[in-house]
């Protein structure tokens, strides 16, 4: 802000940004004071309960959807963001940087639906072959490989958030400085230790970020493993194909509030994390700036 | 690794010449196996749907064959006018979604400390961070006929009888897809405001140019890669995620994500090939039409 500007302009800015921001949470506060009324949306009277979130927690298929939801997040996180890590990488020694760029990135632009479907079509057809060649050679080896399983709810889901842990990965390498890679290859370190002692050290906060926004990427996601998911259901899966048959019921409310939680809990732990590093760090080097009175 | 890093260390020998040959082959498509991957899983599928639209339609799968029945069932029908229209209110959105969110991004790049710029925008990854199908749902208790809005305002006096075009309507579609979207024209603005130097803002001012002209002349042509990126994802995504009009939508409030989640519930294969074949030629030939008009690799300037 300039001395020239309205001091008023620049609040009533702040408090339109601050109204946009409270105007796209609203529907979720609203679910989440909804789910905690003992009559349900819509009641005259708001009677306080957790009765609906103890009903969560007694079904025993939303229980076993949880653990499927867990599994699924921690595989894909486990192998998407190394992947996106070396893509990063191998982006910035690239020569060619359009055609990698492109590739990981355009899953962004290539709609739930639309991807969910033509992957789904895919793999039956991928299974066909499979199943055709395993034939061929007289095998049943290869029948099951591309049935539509966890394996193919993995690969949709690695796809769908390659493209975010790549970029967040992509903005932290930004600061780093490629001299100190230098500096330890010329020390005698091979390529393996110059990474994980040098670089790591300085882009693990992005490295975390991109395992945090795909964990909650994958949590939330609904349509794309709905279509991609063998015979299991997933949290999300679960919860939508109950809105869809029978309409929001009080515990459906409490199902949507409680994913809610879970992710705000983790973002908003990280931003806290991330400031209160930063104080510290700011503090380190204000201390290291002070001379040393003696 | 050993590869990539050896471009830099210029001269000497790589440290580690010793190892087995093997393992120095192997190095450089260690890190080419993400690509490998998405050519495979991604490219290579999304190509496919082109092939297997033309297949012919057996009655629970298809079968090889070159039949365009699928495409005259898109073009010769109802969909075509659904499409169309779900077109327009997308775009719809894509104006609402410009017109609410890139003041916004303007507002931290010009005012808020180059330090602070980032934690502003992190507040626009809370709402995102929320599963998109819940925030959706959520939207039917609020936009309700008793629901949040309705009952505020009548509670207000504004209104006598509650309104009911909000939900179940293209209006409800809109605001589901302006209240989904509208981080990314945040993020995407914000990113493509890096290409608007900080001292433009003073230069303008010292040269008596208004805001508007500044945003006109100077601001949109400067930022136009990143604008048009954020706007071609909420155009795109409004056209392709079949739970909004699923479920905020009326009657005629279908989008190709739809047709092509509902040809394949009726195991209409073929038919939802042709959709995401006809999505991503409108994709593709927007970004194509972007990449010509603006140069879109200058959005990746930051990262690069």
């Amino acid at each position: 802000m300039n001395d020239y500007d309205n001091i008023w302009l620049h609040r009533l800015k702040w408090a339109y940004l601050l109204l946009v921001v409270l105007t796209l949470m609203t529907p979720v506060i609203y679910v989440m004071y909804v789910s905690f009324n003992a009559n349900g949306f819509g009641a005259n009277e708001y009677v306080f309960t957790l009765e609906w979130y103890g009903l969560i927690f007694s079904d025993e298929l939303l229980i076993g959807a949880l653990g499927w939801t867990v599994i699924l997040a921690l595989v894909v996180t486990v192998v998407a963001v190394p992947m996106a890590l070396l893509s990063a990488k191998y982006y910035k020694a690239a020569d060619n940087k359009l055609f990698p760029i492109f590739l990981l990135l355009s899953p962004l632009f290539v709609p739930p639906d639309i991807l969910g479907s033509a992957l789904l079509v895919f793999f039956k057809n991928l299974n066909l072959v499979f199943i055709w060649l395993g034939d061929q050679i007289g095998t049943s080896l290869f029948d099951s490989w591309f049935r539509l399983s966890f394996l193919t709810a993995t690969i949709g889901l690695i796809i769908y958030t390659i493209p975010y842990s790549f970029v967040v990965i992509l903005i932290t390498m930004g600061r780093y400085r490629t001299e100190q890679t230098e500096a330890a290859r010329a020390c005698g370190a091979n390529g393996w230790r110059a990474f994980w002692d040098i670089e790591f050290p300085q882009i693990r906060a992005g490295v975390f970020s991109a395992c945090a926004f795909t964990v909650i990427l994958v949590f939330n996601e609904y349509t794309r493993t709905s279509l991609l998911k063998g015979g299991f259901d997933t949290f999300t899966t679960v919860l939508i194909s109950q809105m869809l048959n029978t309409g929001m019921s009080p515990q459906s409310y409490a199902m949507s509030a409680m994913v809610s939680f879970v992710a705000i809990a983790v973002i908003g732990s990280i931003i806290l994390f991330t400031m209160l590093r930063a104080e510290s760090l700011g503090r380190i080097a204000r201390a290291k700036a002070e001379p040393v009175m003696s | 690794m050993a590869d990539l890093s050896s471009h830099a260390v210029s001269g000497g020998h790589p440290v580690d010449a010793d190892k087995a040959p093997w393992r120095a082959k192997l190095v450089p498509w260690v890190f080419r196996a993400p690509l490998i991957f998405m050519v495979m899983f991604f490219a290579i599928p999304m190509a496919m749907t082109v092939v297997f639209s033309v297949f012919e339609r057996t009655m629970f799968w298809m079968e090889p064959g070159f039949t365009l029945f699928s495409y005259e069932n898109f073009f010769f029908s109802a969909r075509l006018t659904n499409f169309l229209s779900s077109m327009k209110y997308s775009l719809i959105s894509v104006v609402i979604c410009f017109v609410l969110g890139f003041p916004i991004a303007v507002f931290v790049r010009k005012s808020i400390p180059q330090v602070a710029q980032h934690r502003v925008v992190l507040l626009f990854i809370l709402p995102f961070m929320v599963s998109e199908i819940i925030r959706v749902f959520a939207l039917r208790p609020v936009l309700q006929r008793n629901g949040l809005v309705n009952s505020t305002l009548m509670e207000l006096g504004l209104i006598d009888e509650p309104i009911t075009a909000l939900l179940y309507s293209h209006t409800g579609v809109v605001i589901g897809e302006v209240l989904s979207f509208l981080p990314f024209i945040v993020f995407s603005g914000f990113l493509a405001m890096e290409a608007v130097p900080k001292y433009i803002f003073e230069v303008c001012d010292d040269l008596g140019v208004g805001p508007w002209r500044r945003f006109k002349d100077v601001i949109l042509p400067l930022a136009a890669p990143g604008i048009f990126a954020g706007s071609v994802f909420i155009f795109v995504n409004g056209l392709g995620v079949a739970l909004l009009p699923n479920i905020l939508g009326g009657a005629g409030a279908v989008n190709a994500g739809l047709i092509a989640t509902q040809a394949i519930t009726a195991l209409d294969f073929p038919l939802a090939m042709a959709v995401s074949a006809i999505m991503m030629a409108t994709l593709l030939s927007l970004l194509w039409i972007g990449h010509k008009l603006f140069d879109l690799t200058k959005i990746l300037t930051p990262l690069s």
